[in-house]
């Protein structure tokens, strides 16, 4: 067996050492609530027209209603995280021509997943997106 | 005593042919001085800039137009650290064309790669603090790109835990910028210095 500077013991105690100081490095740069279950945008119900939408520009949501009630979807690409615009038939990405439908299902373009949907919660005439 | 610790960072011995300026450009050395030229001006801008989404923009708009020299020194770090990029990238490539990477100094390269790689966050963490358009879309690609990779999106929450244009991420990446990478990237350069001087190698400063 070739000399080793260091010993099995040793070294087995370093990477032990290593390993377990890192998770505990990770799980401190991870905080929970960092940003969840709270009111990214709220609306009136009557605000939002049947088969129209509300847009959230600045919190980059768009609040849609379809016939069987409210439902919201994020308006970052899910290529590089440009926002996405909105036109009469669906929504385009100005970066790099991303489309996607009315329900955030990619019809063209190097985005390959869906648009985020947001949960949605009424309460009597308010509709509340949440994130 | 200053004179005696100028005099201590020369070696007792050098190399006749290490003496030529066409040796090395004086690229490294170069690069180190503006490194240096960041960290000060970055003391400085820390007296005025403050790290919160609310007001990192406006602490800088404060800067420029409200305080002498402000605008100055804000111009200064940028364009500086588009120097220090160049001319790391210069020095590279010198150590690539003169085989400079090669034994015994194999050791010395990954310590350069490691340097230029940390320089690269460093300039990526900092190009967020402003905190205006450029800044924001820059960084939203970026971490998109980063959440490719494999372990991405874990590599993403990490950096960035609530969003790009939110509070723990403009501190995190604050806290990389001034303190966590340039300590990095200095006890490198040391360690860098050191396995130069070791090989023989040239000057301070040259």
């Amino acid at each position: 067996m070739e000399k080793t500077p260091q010993s099995r013991r040793s070294f087995l105690t370093s990477l032990t050492l290593l390993l377990a100081s890192g998770g505990l490095l990770v799980r401190y740069l991870m905080p929970r609530s960092a940003g969840n279950r709270r009111v990214l945008a709220s609306a009136a119900a009557a605000d939002v027209p049947l088969g129209g939408a509300l847009l959230f520009r600045s919190e980059r949501i768009i609040l849609l209603r379809k016939d069987t009630g409210f439902y919201a979807l994020s308006l970052i690409c899910t290529h590089l995280g440009c926002t996405v615009t909105v036109t009469e038939n669906g929504l385009a990405c100005p970066c790099h021509g991303s489309l996607f439908d009315r329900q955030g299902k990619v019809l063209k373009g190097p985005a390959d997943r869906a648009l985020i949907q947001l949960p949605v919660e009424e309460h009597g005439e308010r509709i509340d997106v949440l994130g | 005593m200053i004179s005696e610790f100028l005099k201590h960072l020369f070696p007792r011995v050098v190399l006749e042919r290490n003496l030529r300026f066409s040796y090395t450009f004086c690229l490294g050395g170069l690069a180190f001085t503006a490194f240096l030229i960041m960290i000060t001006s970055g003391m400085l801008l820390m007296i005025y800039y403050q790290p919160t989404p609310e007001r990192a923009f406006s602490s800088v708009l404060f800067l420029e137009s409200s305080v002498w020299g402000g605008k100055y020194l804000r111009s200064l770090h940028r364009l500086t650290s588009h120097t220090l990029l160049v001319l790391i990238l210069l020095h590279t490539l010198r150590v690539i064309l003169t085989g400079t990477y090669q034994k015994p100094r194999q050791m010395n390269w990954v310590i350069g790669c490691l340097l230029l790689f940390l320089t690269l966050f460093g300039a990526y963490t900092g190009y967020l603090l402003p905190f205006d358009q450029l800044a924001f879309w820059a960084t939203q690609t970026g971490v998109e790109l980063l959440a490719t990779l494999p372990f991405g999106t874990y590599l993403r929450s990490l950096l960035v835990p609530d969003g790009v244009g939110q509070g723990l991420s403009l501190l995190r990446f604050y806290a990389l910028h001034i303190m966590i990478i340039p300590m990095g990237v200095l006890q490198l350069s040391f360690l860098h210095f050191y396995r130069v001087r070791k090989n023989k190698g040239v000057l301070p400063y040259l």
